[in-house]
This record gives C-alpha cells, structure tokens and sequence, in this order.
C-alpha cells in the first residue's frame, strides 16, 4: 500500500513513457495520457517512514502504538520530512513514551548543528560549487578534461554539502525539541572501499534498504553469486529510489556493481599483509573517490547523451573541446574539495561532537561567529536542497 | 510475537522476507535497546552564544557602515518576487511598461501619469528581452490595455536559452507559479533592504566579492562577461533611478559601467560543437522566428482592442556604436515597425528626445529621465492615437 502510493505519485509518467516506448519497439503506436500529477512534498521519505513502522510491527521488533497522535508525528515530524534522513518507527517512537526532557546544552548544541548545517548548504554547496557545477552539467558541447573533472567534483561537493547539510539542519532542529536522530553521514569521502563509503553516506538510507532489503533477500549468507545479484537488486533499487529516470538506475547499478567487485577483491585480498599498509589504505580511498565521482555523473546528468559527454571529457577524448570555467572557479572547486577531502580523512575514525569536545571555547565562538557572517554574506542567494526533490 | 501477526503471516505465505525473529532485547518491549541519544559536548554553550551574537552583531553592523561609507544606500533588490508583485496588479485595461533596463531606468512614472492619465506599472527588467512578457501579456486573454515596449535589438532577438531570454522568462514563471512562501518571503525581505544598505546582490555578496578578485583567466575560456556593478536604486513600484555617483559627470564608476558593456553587447564567437554555418543559419531562422511570433502577439493583443507601442531609448558612446554596428536599424526596428504594422518612437528621430547624456552610454541619469519622459508622453499619446488632452 505505501510502495503503491509511492509508486503512482513518483513512477506514474515514467511507467507509462517506458510503457510507451516498449510498444513502439514492437511497432505498436500508443498515446498515453500524460498525468499531471503533483509530487506529494517529501512523499520517498513519508513512504519510508510509514513502511518501517509497519514492516518492525510485522516483524514484532516493534508494537503498534496505541496514539495515532505519536504515529502522526512519527511518520511526517517536520525536520526531515522534506529531505530525510529516513527515520524508522523504531527509533523515533519510543523517544514519544515520555515529554521530550532538554538536557544542559542540547537546545544550544542543536543551533549549532543548525548553524553548520546552513553554513554547509548556503555557502558550501551554493555559493562556492553549485554554480560551476550547473555551468558544466549545463553546457552543451564538449569540455576539456579539467573543466569536466571540475564540474564533477563541483557536484560530489555540491551534493555531500548540500545534503550532509540539511541532514545537520534536521538532526540540529530535532535536538532544539527534545528529539534525537541519528547521524546520516560520516566523513564518507574518506572511505576505503564502497561498503565503507555507504556505511557513511545517507546511512539512514543504506541501513534501511540493508535491513528490510538486503538482508530478508539473504544478504551475505548465500552462494556468491545470489549474494551479488541482491546487492545488485538493492543497489537498483536505491538508486531508483532517487528518481523516476534511468540515469539513477545507472547510477545505482554502478554503485551496485563496484559493491560486488569490492567483495571480489576483499576475498581475494583481504589477508595479504600489504593490503592494510597505509599507502595501500590511501590508494584505495583516493580510488573510491574517484570511482563514486564517476558515478555522480549519471545521477547528475539529466540524460545519457550528457552522461557520455561528460564522461568522454573527464578521459580526455575532446581535447579541442572548450574551457568555461574561470580560473577563479577552478580555485574555488579546488580549495574546497581538498578541504573536504582532507577533513574527511583527519576525521574518518572520529565524531564530530569527540572533536567539537577538543576545543576550547573561544576557537568555537570563532569558528561560529565565521560560518554566520558567512552566511549573512551569501544575503540568502541560495537554492533549494537538492534532496528535496527526492 | 502475536498471534494476529502469525496467522497473517501464514495466511499470505510470504517469503523469507522479514521472517527473522527478533530477539527478546530488541522487542520495544524492553524499550532501551531501540533507544538512540546524540552526545551533546560538555562545552560551556550559554557563553559561547553570548560571545558568537554579540561577534556577529558587531560584525555586520561595521559591514553595514564601510559599505555606507563606499556610498551604498539601501534599495530594494530587483527579483523574480519584486516583478511578480508588480505583475499581479496588472489589470484589463493597464498601461505596462515592458523591456529592458532602459525603458526601467528612463521612464518616470508620474510624468507618464500625468500624459497618459493613467499610472503605467514597470515591468521592464534590466538584461532582459521584451518576447517573454510580450508574449504572457499576449496570452491574457482579459489583457486589452496599453504596452510600451522598449527595444534592444541585442536583448530583444536574443534566441532561447540565453541570458536575457532566460531572465524574462524567470520572471513570467514566477509570476504564474509563485507560491506562498516566496510571496511571504518577499514582503518579509522589503522593509529589510529598505534599511540595510550592503543587502546588494550583484556587488557585496560573497561569490560577487569573489568574482573581484583579480585572477586572469586562460587564454580562450569562455567565460561569461561580468555585469557591472551596483548603480542604481530601486522603490516598490520598480522604478528605477541611476546612483548620483554614477550620474556624475566623468565619473570612474560611469567610465568602468562603459567598459562592462562593450564585451556584453559584443556577440560570443559562435560554438565550437556546431559548423559555423549551421549556427549561423540557425541564428537567422531564430530571428525570423521572432519577427513572425511578434507580429502574431501584437495581432493578438490589438484584435481584443489593446495598444502597443516599441520605443527605442538614448544610448549613446562606444555603446551607440556597437549597437550600431552589429544590430543595425534597417536590419531590426523597422522591418519590426514594418511587420508588425505598430507605431514606434526611436529616439533620434525627434531632436526634442536627442541631445541626452547617458553617463554610462547606455541610460539616463534620474533627472534627465524626468525630462526625457516629460518629452516622450506627446509621441506616445500620437502613436496611441490617444485624444489630446483637455486644456486648463
């Protein structure tokens, strides 16, 4: 019944289209009408929500609540209804058993999670990346490789900033009502190796479909091949999840599929002493990196004639192709993804509340008082989250 | 587990799917093991919120005073928003003024109301064509008022996709899908930008002070023009007024505005990824395109009893001679006058309307657009066709 909802709302037109375009391989013409329908604001996240209340009662880890006021609230609580993270039942009801009680600092340390969240999405994502990114991903002709490894690495900071940023805001607006959510990221471009990258990128989302997907298919615990074949199903699937195209499909496909090589070499290579040296370790990330970039370019490319224009670029096949970026953007989108790249790595085995515990008072207020001003300066030229849209 | 869920489950003879029975730890029965609280870091918080409002205050409010200091006066930000709210309040029978930003910096509003009779609305937006709002207006099908229609061949035949199409049509979208919050939140940002005056989008946010710094680009990268600096002001009913530091006579601020326009009203070499003369074929299918999608809403808009009437504005300098050049007048205005069979007043045609300065070659400064507007309202009471005024 959810997936249902989920699927009319989100999948209607693009059913019908693929529909459409199967009869016409078979030489059969056929018009469907086109629907208008109007998105549902947040409706992947509300279908989630609901599904893992039903899914942890039906699998009596959870038992069905007695207030429709506390499912209510459970299902569409207002931080991350619009943009996630997915928060399941099981996690979110129990804290409705008793009033939200405010411990020593929790409303202030909630701004603050608020604050940076703001800081990452306005000033990050927006006003340091998301224009270089849209100038590229929006050019029609071919680039040269730097201008296209720029636009791409624009959009993996765009995104991760973007999205990491609302999850802050959420988690940061819960905190100031009494609530507690759970972390959606952790430094995830300092993965080594795609496992680790999707245990720390939108994990509410990686542990959802593992739970109630991944595993129920029998995850690890069957024949090689089945094993790969349901990542490659879950993959599909998450990667569907994000929107009615086949570029997210693809997308999620190649996550899919760089999953299952990972596991490849894992077992080929997990014991060998020198595969836990450190210039091995840091090989490995730099290769996640780049290959989860690669990836970005599907899942940001409205179409697969720009995905393999893009992709010709970054492997240098339009040298006479054009440069459009400015050498002040190329700086921009250097600086900051060394930045993030660098932060994510001093902090990969950290938290961010071990390292805010660190600091002394007055490097705090510094730090806050920057990301505000910064802010103030954007003057609120700012797009609406990316994720909102899923 | 219950037996409600048992029998169900039976009932149905699912999968493995889900089957995994959870252990008793882990039932919400127990309560704890489902139960998840964020760490909150032992800092002293009160204190560090104190210090971080009083920092920010302090902060922008010495922003606030060098930006003063610069000459910066608060202003309304010229939007998508700001234009909807004039656009909403077009009626049947308004006079609207549409265009570019000269038709906004040279038109005053009283003068015109005063010829007119009528108070026109400015919907005229700087760096934009007139197509998309013509062809709203065209669309309306209780619109019969009047239209005064600024042209610059340049923006006015610019082809699809490009910045001053886009930026028309930004507007016109807004207008017919602006929602509450954006409403909201326009009405809620004019009495801040009224009073704060380094609220200045093109020139003190934080990517425009990027956008400053001095770093040369390679050699044949194509990077977009800039767009010159903050020069004018700009009240709730869109009329705007050229900065007095800008009017001054031989002003560096006029001088560096000269140099911005020149690469902006120079044509981009065409696309490396089309044959030359593919681009320029398609080029000249676009513009007849447009002659013909003009004429066609000009058809429209007269045949439901409405008036329209294109005006070409003072350019003047470096800028006259470009346009000039590239946009010539027999090539543009008047096969547009002639196909669309609507009356037109270019500027040079009438010595009462030359003899303009514009300070930055391209617009007038506040008082002369007090006096050209005065001049202009009895061309285009005759271009209206409108009945002469009752004499005191």
């Amino acid at each position: 019944m959810n997936l249902s909802m989920l699927g009319f709302f989100k999948y209607g037109n693009f059913l019908l289209e693929n529909f459409q375009w199967l009869l016409a391989r078979i030489g059969i013409l056929y018009q469907p009408p086109h629907l208008n329908i109007l998105l549902p604001v947040g409706i992947s996240f509300y279908t989630f929500h609901s599904l893992s209340y039903t899914l942890d009662i039906y699998r009596g880890v959870l038992r069905p609540t007695k207030s429709l006021r506390d499912f209510i609230l459970a299902v569409s609580f207002f931080p991350q209804l619009v943009a996630g993270p997915i928060v399941r039942a099981g996690d979110f009801l129990p804290q409705l058993l008793h009033p939200p009680r405010l411990k020593n600092g929790q409303f202030l340390w909630g701004l603050a999670l608020m604050v940076l969240g703001l800081f990452q999405k306005i000033v990050l994502a927006d006003t340091m990346l998301s224009g270089s990114a849209d100038r590229v991903f929006g050019y029609p002709g071919p680039l040269v490789a730097l201008d296209s490894w720029a636009g791409v690495l624009a959009f993996a900071g765009q995104i991760f900033f973007d999205f990491a940023g609302y999850s802050l805001c959420a988690i940061g607006a819960a905190l100031t009502l009494g609530f507690h959510l759970k972390d959606n990221f952790r430094f995830p471009y300092a993965a080594i190796g795609f496992s680790d990258f999707w245990r720390r990128w939108h994990i509410s989302l990686s542990t959802f479909l593992r739970d109630y997907l991944y595993i129920p298919l029998g995850g690890n615990q069957v024949r090689p091949f089945r094993a790969a074949l349901n990542l490659i199903i879950v993959m599909f699937l998450g990667g569907l999840w994000h929107g009615a195209a086949w570029t997210f499909v693809v997308w999620g496909l190649l996550h899919g599929s760089y999953l299952v090589i990972e596991r490849v070499f894992r077992v080929s290579f997990e014991h060998k002493p020198w595969a836990s040296t450190l210039p091995v370790r840091v090989l490995a990330g730099f290769a996640t990196y780049a290959a989860v970039c690669i990836a970005w370019v599907f899942f940001r490319a409205s179409n697969f004639t720009l995905a393999s224009r893009m992709l010709g670029g970054m492997f240098g096949q339009h040298p006479n192709g054009d440069a459009i970026l400015s050498t002040r953007e190329l700086l921009q989108i250097g600086t900051v993804t060394a930045g993030v790249i660098a932060m994510h790595w001093a902090m990969r085995d950290n938290t961010f509340e071990t390292a805010v515990m660190h600091l002394p008072p007055w490097t705090i207020a510094a730090i806050g008082s920057a990301m505000i001003c910064a802010i103030v300066l954007t003057q609120g030229s700012s797009n609406a989250f990316i994720y909102f849209q899923f | 587990m219950p037996s409600s869920i048992s029998n169900f489950k039976e009932r149905l003879r699912l999968p493995r799917l889900f089957f995994r029975k959870p252990s008793r730890e882990e039932q919400i029965h127990g309560g704890p093991p489902l139960e998840f609280e964020r760490p909150i870091p032992p800092a002293p918080w009160r204190g560090i919120a104190v210090l971080v409002t009083i920092v920010v205050i302090a902060a922008t409010a010495v922003w606030e005073l060098y930006c003063r200091s610069l000459g910066y006066g608060p202003t309304l930000k010229d939007n998508e928003d700001l234009w909807t709210l004039r656009r909403r309040v077009v009626e049947p029978e308004s006079i609207v003024v549409i265009g570019d930003s000269r038709a906004w910096f040279d038109v005053d509003l009283d003068e015109l109301q005063k010829g007119l009779t009528k108070r026109p609305i400015q919907l005229a937006m700087g760096g934009s064509s007139a197509w998309p709002v013509l062809a709203d207006l065209a669309n309306n099908k209780n619109f019969h008022g009047t239209i005064i229609c600024s042209v610059v061949p340049y923006l006015f035949f610019a082809p699809p996709g490009s910045p001053p199409m886009d930026h028309a049509e930004k507007g016109v979208k807004r207008f017919h899908n602006q929602t509450p919050a954006q409403r909201v939140s326009e009405y809620l940002a004019m009495p801040l930008e009224e009073h704060v005056a380094f609220l200045k989008p093109n020139d003190l946010t934080l990517v425009a002070l990027l956008n400053e710094l001095p770093i040369p680009n390679r050699p044949g990268a194509l990077v977009p023009p800039r767009f010159p600096p903050y020069f004018q002001t700009e009240d709730r009913e869109r009329r705007a007024r050229m900065w007095e530091k800008c009017a001054e006579p031989g002003s560096e601020l006029a001088k560096q505005i000269q140099q911005i326009w020149i690469p902006l009203f120079t044509p981009p070499p065409p696309p490396t990824y089309i044959p030359k003369d593919v681009f320029f074929a398609k080029m000249k299918e676009g513009i007849q395109k447009r002659f013909a999608d003009v004429t066609a809403a000009v058809e429209k808009i007269r045949s439901r009893g409405g008036r329209i009437v294109f005006v070409r504005f003072p350019h003047t300098g470096g800028l006259k001679e470009l346009e000039d050049r590239i946009t010539p007048r027999e090539k543009t205005w008047d096969p547009l006058l002639k196909m669309t069979g609507a009356p037109g007043i270019y500027y040079s045609d009438f010595p009462e309307l030359s003899g303009f300065n514009c300070p930055e070659w391209s617009h007038l400064s506040a008082g002369d657009s007090v006096e050209f507007s005065k001049r202009l309202v009895p061309h285009l009471r005759d271009a209206l066709a409108l009945p002469s005024l009752p004499t005191r």
